[in-house]
């Protein structure tokens, strides 16, 4: 693999340590970078981490299962949806309660709008990096449609907090099914408009071919996680692997590349728009009815009809509230195949409401470590290239 | 499944690149106008509109909140402060003495509305709070009954 | 002849009232998005909201070209001097926004490793609530400032936005 760009090959001057970040915008937020540059060719690159290190792990420690919640969409802010629904998994797992058949629908179509929305994200943030600004503009069209979408479902367009240990905090409002059926709908017309600008245009071609390279081995060797690991010719996708919340009823196909390059990246994210797309009409073809919640009394609050007008059902209210969902002793870990790749938590609890414990493995973290490896030799430019074709989020990587 | 396959000629001369990019631009000269006119124009409030949250009273004009403490309890960045006090108003006995939200805290996660077992606090539609200083972003009791208004009892709890 | 009154038809103003008049209607934004409000700030800054409609598209990523430093996100304690010298930077007259709860004042976030509030490093004009804030409450911010900025006396632009005072678990 010939990872040094053949115009610098001969060239050699003395090298420069050059700072980017930590506030740049082609760093996705505040990823500094301690580039070694010999001329244009980079040496080596180091990423300094911390600069959004906000201590959730350790906040956990100090909050109910019920009350972190609200911190899980502040990892991976660009899909909050999927993270609610990978940490109730979690601590769902440590209960040993299984979410009622509506609900896990429910959060398959949340995880999918999620992904799509992620990476409608992505697709305008590279974009602009790699100097297409009008992609940007057209992606976050999509994005506002489904920012609306998620204010119907949840109440708000970001930070949904909308899921709940043993269920969901709402049902599906009226008419949402149709509302999101109109979105997919009139979706693929519109990514294709995108899709038509960029991938078989040279400008983006060039850039994006053969840089940061990653090969299979290697890909595996560094733990990378979601499209990056698929596009490095590894087809490995929790949702078939491990399926979680009713992922074995849908039927989608996981785009897999052999190339491991950013291109290949790229294509790996736009098919996986479409099969987000298959599993969400699927979800809402095949929605089942019933309630959205475990009818446990220990696990979910009764109906605020009930709290206004009955004691038992008063103090339950207060019990759940005040002391949370009473966990076993143990160790659990689940992770959901979310838009970045594999996102899971860890919880040590030693009984109680709040978690001893509570470690996140963010797929952004893992993918990031690669990315010195992937510019390696490669020139200052596709240092841009590969951290926005690794995608990462910076809420997640320093947590 | 998209292949990688490599570009072909007419795919490696700008010039189509360059007329399709701007047929785009055209065809989207003439679609409709996605943006949002916003002060004027606003988007339809939806039911489930998680704004600020606010105090309400009953048709009686009294306060809900009986200071249980429970959304103070709940609320993940500690945004509320509650100090309880005896109210002659028999039978309810207890009331809120102090009620602030601090509304810089305040992440509009919806706990308090959810938990409150007097249905005394709720969400609004109001979300536009920019303001020069901290201190005027700290609502008092008497500004969150302002705003949550008068919502009628349907249970009539305390008689 | 002349036979009109003078005044109607000149148009006479103050120097000062055209300045103040270019500032707010140019208010170029330095968008310092740390984390999830810079999500909410691009939202701003494209398709549905537009904030160029107020003349403040112009996102300058360079410090010296920016009137409007947009603090969107937490401001970690390893963050803070980036954002001090990114603030030292900028060319006067400049103003600050803190958008959301976390750069407000730390938002949920009050651990040990966050700032409670930009406005520990930056003086800030102003607040605007929310996690993240709506993009239309970005924008009646930066109207509000708009105002404050016309209303401002003379040359001076800036109503004495300060630091704010130390405070512990505040």
């Amino acid at each position: 693999m010939n990872t040094t760009h053949p115009a610098v090959t001969d060239l050699r001057t003395e090298t420069m340590t050059l700072n980017m970040g930590p506030s740049h915008p082609g760093t996705h937020g505040v990823l500094r970078l301690l580039l070694e540059v010999d001329g244009e060719t980079v040496v080596s690159a180091q990423p300094i981490l911390g600069y959004l290190h906000s201590g959730k792990e350790k906040i956990a420690e100090h909050r109910t299962y019920h009350q972190f919640i609200p911190y899980t969409d502040r990892l991976d802010y660009v899909a909050p949806l999927s993270n609610n629904v990978a940490y109730v998994l979690a601590v769902e797992k440590l209960l040993g309660i299984e979410a009622t058949p509506r609900a896990q629908y429910i959060r398959v179509l949340c995880c999918e709008l999620a992904r799509i929305s992620a990476h409608l994200l992505w697709l305008g943030t590279m974009a602009v990096d790699l100097g297409a600004v009008t992609i940007i503009f057209y992606a976050f069209r999509e994005r506002e449609k489904l920012n609306r979408l998620f204010e119907d479902l949840t109440g708000v367009r970001m930070n949904t907090s909308y899921t709940r240990v043993g269920g969901l905090a709402w049902d599906l409002p009226e008419g949402f099914e149709s509302r999101v059926r109109a979105f997919l709908d009139e979706f693929p017309s519109q990514l294709k408009e995108m899709d038509g600008l960029l991938t078989r245009n040279r400008i983006w071609y060039d850039r994006c071919r053969g840089v940061g390279v990653i090969s299979r081995e290697d890909a595996i060797a560094y733990g990378l996680t979601g499209p990056s690991l698929r596009a490095a010719g590894v087809a490995w996708d929790l949702r078939k692997a491990r399926p979680y919340s009713s992922y074995e009823h849908f039927e989608f196909d996981v785009p897999v590349e052999e190339a491991g390059d950013s291109y290949a990246r790229y294509l790996v994210r736009m098919e996986e728009m479409r099969q987000a797309r298959r599993i969400a009409l699927q979800a809402i073809e095949r929605m089942p009815g019933g309630p959205i919640s475990v009818p446990d009394p220990k696990i979910t609050p009764p109906p605020k009809r009930r709290i206004l007008c009955s004691m038992e059902e008063l103090i339950q209210d207060f019990e759940i509230v005040v002391f949370g969902h009473r966990a076993p002793k143990g160790e659990v870990y689940h992770s959901i195949e979310a838009p970045k790749g594999e996102l899971g938590f860890y919880i040590i609890s030693e009984g109680g409401g709040k978690p001893y414990r509570l470690k996140i493995r963010s797929p952004s973290f893992c993918n990031l470590s690669a990315m010195s490896k992937m510019v390696e030799g490669r020139l200052l430019s596709d240092v841009v290239t590969v951290i926005s074709s690794l995608d990462p989020v910076m809420g997640e990587v320093d947590r | 499944m998209p292949t990688a396959r490599q570009l072909n000629f007419v795919e490696r001369l700008y010039l189509p690149e360059i007329v399709r990019g701007l047929s785009h631009t055209i065809r989207h000269l003439f679609r409709p106008k996605f943006t949002l006119q916003y002060p004027e124009e606003r988007d339809v409030p939806l039911s489930r509109f998680r704004g600020m949250p606010a105090l309400v009273r009953d048709e009686n004009g009294r306060t809900k909140c009986v200071a249980c403490k429970l959304c103070e309890f709940v609320c993940p960045p500690v945004a509320i402060l509650i100090e309880a006090h005896e109210v002659a108003d028999h039978p309810v006995e207890k009331g809120p003495k102090v009620f602030d939200i601090n509304m810089l805290r305040c992440i509009m996660c919806g706990y308090c509305e959810e938990v409150c077992p007097e249905e005394a606090i709720f969400l609004t539609e109001k979300f536009e709070l920019a303001a020069p200083s901290r201190a005027e972003l700290v609502f008092n009791k008497e500004q969150l009954l302002e705003i949550g208004g008068v919502r009628p009892d349907p249970y009539h709890k305390w008689g | 002849m002349f036979d009109g009154n003078l005044e109607d038809m000149i148009m006479t103003t103050r120097l000062g009232e055209v300045v103040k008049w270019a500032r707010k209607n140019s208010l170029w934004p330095m968008p310092f998005g740390t984390s999830c409000c810079a999500i909410e700030l691009m939202s701003v800054l494209t398709t549905k909201y537009d904030i160029s409609r107020f003349g403040a598209e112009v996102a300058r990523f360079s410090p010296r070209q920016a009137d409007l430093l947009m603090v969107a996100g937490w401001i970690t304690r390893k963050m803070a001097p980036a954002l001090r010298k990114i603030y030292d930077q900028m060319p006067e007259p400049k103003w600050v926004i803190a958008m959301g709860a976390c750069a407000s004042c730390g938002g949920p976030h009050n651990s040990y490793a966050v700032l409670q509030g930009a406005d520990e490093v930056v003086p800030v004009d102003m607040y605007v609530p929310g996690c993240p804030p709506r993009p239309e409450a970005v924008i009646d911010a930066v109207i509000k400032l708009q105002e404050r900025i016309s209303r401002a006396s003379g040359d001076e632009t800036r109503q004495g936005a300060a630091l704010a005072p130390r405070q512990e678990g505040a």
